[in-house]
């Protein structure tokens, strides 16, 4: 698999068009993922992401429009896809590993050093003789990735890969996926719904709603001008309107007790415990309205009554549509 | 009693004989079973695999005149086989009323159904993300249902099993369709009915503990690759 040249186009959607049962899944003017990246297509469930992967892979085809796969062989078939829910035939580990690299003329020693270097880098190593349906959730996902990493394709199309993960083995493997991915020399277009995921992850965002692009680019531009309200709220800011009545996006765990340079009143509704921490739930008010918001209270610091109002201030808040 | 042990004891030298007339009915009751057993294959998993997979016009229909047809009395199969190959019927001119050809029509369709039905059921059990799955590794559509097959083989190998238990004992429609004409379309089921309306019971209990050791060695070999299918 040789790199992909600078700036070019992995994956063009040209007017493409999905509906099911007349209702529109897709609808994508013009979108396109650039070869060598890690594209992360973000957004809630039902706003189209796995159709997305399910139409770069060719398991469907758009009622209108054009979908362009370069990859490097040219054909659909250089593409790897690994889904959300590990599907496996009977057999061992190794053999559902080794049935991709078959059904694309790889053998012997070339597929048995894929398998294992695929296997190593995803954990699972060990695991390459045990019988694939006795596999774990967290260890089926590993190999799950490993069985579309082994292919080597161009594209490598990733369908919320952490999904089956507790919150602790998350996290482990969050890390290491990240590792991982920027060893691979492919394009990768990822998909999930977790903000820590895709923040992580990708070098690229889409974010998506209803069938819908709401903004895509790389992932700190997305981040640092969300272009709308709706994009800003899927990527985390709690959205205020200040008194100069600009949009501003606040970002999760920003808010600080006392005045600063952007300084908002806050009205206190509750205080709940999160473990050892105290978290004051209430209302960041403006002149323009009010939203929800949460704060940590410092450490000894007393817990103010509900009702009680309070100068907060937020650090790195950004102005949404500038 | 004491005709059973008969049965038993000709059973035995009909067998040891080496009559070649009883080895040529046990040989053309397999060619014909067999036969059909096979076509009813070829037919039956590409249309049961779309039955388990796709919806399409009429699968509601289909679905249920598949599950109607598993339970088909073979001798009213029979009865629509002649009407349609006999001389006068719309086939006629085919000249194949009377033949092997015909008795293997007639149980490829009494086994279809059930090989459909079976091969539906087996196909319907395995992960619904699995042809997705093949297609995105790199199988072509052949390849596929191929695959799939092999992951199905336990279900596949019991729709075998049926079709084959099912044509190889009947014989409303051989005798219909097959005419049980001697060193030509005579079975195994349509001698023992011979033999019995000459009053030959012996005979007829020998040829009939024949049928049932030669389907329970058949059922032996696929019950021993079931097995080790499901290793």
């Amino acid at each position: 698999m040789s790199g992909p040249a600078p700036g070019a186009v992995a994956i063009a959607f040209d007017g493409v068009r999905f509906t099911r049962e007349r209702r529109t899944i897709l609808d994508l003017p013009r979108l396109d993922l650039p070869a060598g990246a890690i594209t992360v297509l973000f957004g809630p469930n039902g706003a189209g992401k796995t159709t997305i992967l399910r139409l770069i892979s060719g398991l469907e085809s758009p009622d209108a429009g054009v979908i362009r796969v370069a990859a490097s062989s040219g054909a659909r078939s250089d593409v790897a896809y690994a889904f959300q829910e590990p599907v496996f035939l009977r057999g061992s580990v190794r053999a559902n590993l080794a049935l991709g690299l078959t059904l694309r003329h790889v053998s012997g020693d070339e597929a048995a050093a894929r398998i294992q270097a695929a296997a190593r880098d995803c954990g699972i190593g060990h695991l390459l003789d045990r019988e694939a349906h006795t596999l774990s959730a967290g260890e089926a996902q590993r190999a799950n990735l490993a069985r579309a990493l082994a292919l080597r394709a161009s594209i490598t199309l990733l369908d919320e890969p952490l999904a089956a993960f507790d919150r602790v083995g998350r996290g482990a493997f969050l890390e290491e996926l990240a590792t991982l991915l920027r060893r691979h020399s492919g394009t990768v277009v990822l998909v999930t719904h977790d903000r820590e995921e895709a923040f992580r992850l990708g070098d690229r965002i889409v974010v998506l709603a209803a069938g819908r692009v709401l903004a895509h680019g790389p992932l700190q531009e997305v981040l640092r001008r969300p272009p709308d309200r709706a994009t800003a709220e899927l990527l985390g800011y709690t959205v205020v309107i200040d008194d100069a009545g600009r949009l501003l996006g606040v970002p999760p765990g920003a808010l600080r007790l006392g005045a600063d340079a952007v300084t908002f009143r806050f009205v206190v509704e509750k205080v709940v415990e999160v473990g050892l921490e105290e978290r004051v739930r209430g209302r960041i008010v403006t002149r323009s309205g009010e939203v929800t918001g949460e704060l940590s209270l410092p450490a000894g610091m007393p817990v103010p009554e509900a009702g009680a109002t309070l100068d907060v201030s937020a650090v790195g808040c950004v102005f949404i549509g500038a | 009693m004491r005709d059973l042990v008969a049965a038993f004891a000709q059973a035995f030298r009909l067998l040891a004989s080496g009559n070649p007339g009883l080895y040529a009915i046990m040989a053309r009751t397999l060619l014909v079973s067999g036969t059909a057993t096979l076509l009813a294959l070829v037919a039956g998993v590409p249309l049961g695999y779309l039955l388990a997979r796709r919806r399409f016009a009429g699968h509601t229909l289909l679905l249920g005149l598949v599950n109607t047809g598993m339970g088909l009395p073979p001798v009213v199969v029979g009865l629509f086989v002649w009407l349609v190959l006999a001389r006068s019927g719309p086939l006629g001119s085919l000249d194949l009323i009377y033949t092997r050809q015909a008795m293997v029509i007639a149980q490829l369709i009494i086994a279809l159904p059930l090989i459909v039905g079976f091969t539906t059921t087996s196909i319907r059990a395995l992960p619904e993300r699995l042809p997705d799955l093949l297609r995105t590794l790199g199988a072509g559509r052949w390849r596929t249902l191929w695959l799939l097959a092999g992951e199905a083989r336990l279900g596949l190998l019991a729709a075998v099993m049926a079709g084959f238990g099912a044509i190889i004992s009947e014989v409303g429609a051989s005798m219909t369709v097959g005419g049980n004409l001697e060193h030509s379309t005579r079975v195994l089921t349509t001698a023992i009915v011979t033999e019995t309306s000459r009053g030959e019971v012996p005979l007829a209990l020998a040829l009939g503990l024949i049928l049932l050791a030669l389907a329970f060695a058949v059922n032996l070999v696929l019950t021993w690759a079931q097995a080790r299918g499901s290793r």
